[in-house]
């Protein structure tokens, strides 16, 4: 237990939370290593600005249902749990679409029906059934985070190419000099439209597999 | 207890407390829902008249300013006549004027058009002249993303500028949305009638179209006292 107080980020590093999170980031990354979620992966993430806020709200649905659940899970009837699942999901959903509506209106009607679409995510529902009806409550709300800034990375690092490389801007402020346009720069009309969103999220799979393959 | 009745019961109780979490959301934030949806239908009208710039953000203060400035929410009587209160007659539509040195520049029709999956909500401003439309907008629609949702898109909306709902000879034709691009589908003496269609959205631009006649054919009455020069100033 000495190394408890030496080592702090030693002793955190053998927490079985870090080695939770550590797997959701990278070593089961739910779009690059999983392939889950990439209907919304492709839709939202023409900019920046909607990238991070459905990062945002899939990380604290995720999270919240996996916590109300974890919490449930001695109690739900075997025969109706992916009905349970999918009330508890849908009724979060629903919140953060409400809250978005409220509070952040121009950002809700860009993302549109792809809230309400958190619902189908098969990262949601998968974290659900396949961690928080086996896991402590704690455990099962940090697996949702990981899981969430999992997601949330690879949303926003498809985002950051797509709007700089698509429209030369990042959060709708423009990085690109006009003295390049002037010198015969194009923005990538590619980037702007879903194909674009594949090319990127392929390279990014390339990329994680290439590297995971090489420590192993 | 046998289990399927501790399932149903399980099952009740969820959706009890799912449906009281629902409800205390939606009736706690009704309030801001509505001033912000407000908002949005005046920057929807001001766009509509070039009051507002495309990729410029504004808050929601300076959107109540320049509209309480420059936009009049007034009413047509059957006849065609601006009055600002409606009376008790029930056929009194509602109309929104851009004004600007005490002189109409353009009025605003209120569209509500029937949509593949839903109403479409959106406002079309007609210069005083009323024939030459100077922008289209939608605040609300129910279409699918990326094809009938492209009707919320600036490429979309900015065909609409200049088009006229009159022919040459002045009789009412409207605007509708062509099944492709107005160049390939289009005549050209026919160009001022149509507007560049969504590939993918055949049945959208149909019914909005359709949506749009009806709309403009009921406020024929006022756009003809335009025509004809008979309003230039707002009653009152």
């Amino acid at each position: 237990m000495n190394g408890t107080f030496t080592k702090p980020w030693g002793a955190i590093r053998k927490t079985k939370s870090f080695k939770d999170i550590v797997k959701a980031l990278w070593q089961a990354n739910p779009i690059s290593k999983q392939i889950l979620g990439i209907c919304s992966a492709l839709a939202v993430t023409v900019q920046l600005n909607t990238a991070i806020v459905m990062s945002v709200a899939l990380t604290l649905v995720v999270a919240f249902s996996n916590l109300a659940i974890s919490s449930m899970r001695h109690v739900i009837p075997r025969n109706i749990r992916i009905i349970v699942e999918v009330a508890v999901i849908a009724t979060l959903v629903i919140l953060a679409d409400e809250l978005l509506k409220a509070f952040m209106y121009d950002v809700s009607k860009q993302l549109s029906v792809f809230v309400g679409l958190i619902i189908t995510n098969c990262i949601v529902l998968g974290r659900a059934e396949g961690f928080a009806l086996s896991n402590p409550p704690f455990r099962s709300f940090m697996d949702g985070i990981a899981n969430g800034i999992g997601y949330s990375s690879v949303l926003i690092g498809v985002a950051f190419l797509r709007e700089l490389l698509g429209s030369g801007k990042l959060f709708g402020y423009q990085i690109i000099p006009d003295m390049f346009y002037e010198l015969g720069y194009v923005n990538n009309g590619l980037m702007v439209l879903a194909p674009g969103a594949f090319i990127i999220i392929g390279l990014f799979v390339w990329l994680e597999h290439t590297l995971l393959n090489r420590k192993s | 207890m046998s289990d399927r009745i501790k399932a149903i019961l399980f099952a009740a109780i969820l959706c009890l407390i799912c449906s009281v979490l629902l409800t205390t959301a939606s009736t706690g934030l009704k309030g801001f829902k509505e001033v912000n949806v407000l908002i949005d239908k005046r920057r929807n009208i001001l766009k509509s008249v070039g009051l507002v710039q495309e990729g410029r953000t504004y808050t929601p203060d300076e959107i109540q300013t320049i509209y309480s400035q420059r936009i009049k929410e007034l009413w047509v009587d059957p006849d065609g006549r601006l009055i600002e209160k409606p009376l008790t007659d029930e056929q009194d539509i509602p109309l929104y004027v851009y004004v600007e040195k005490e002189q109409i520049q353009a009025y605003i029709v209120p569209i509500n058009s029937r949509g593949l999956w839903g109403r479409i909500y959106g406002y079309l401003a007609i210069k005083n002249d009323g024939t030459t439309i100077t922008g289209f907008t939608v605040y609300k629609h129910s279409e699918t993303p990326g094809l009938g949702g492209e009707i919320e898109k600036a490429w979309f909306q900015k065909n609409w500028v200049g088009k006229k709902i009159v022919d040459q000879g002045g009789e009412f034709v409207s605007v509708s949305i062509a099944k492709g691009e107005t160049k390939d589908v289009v005549p050209e003496d026919k160009n001022l009638h149509y507007v560049d269609g969504i590939s993918g959205a055949t049945l959208t631009g149909k019914y909005l179209s359709a949506g749009i006649r009806d709309t403009l054919e009921n406020y024929e009455p006022v756009s003809i006292r335009f025509r004809k020069n008979l309003v230039s100033e707002p009653p009152g």
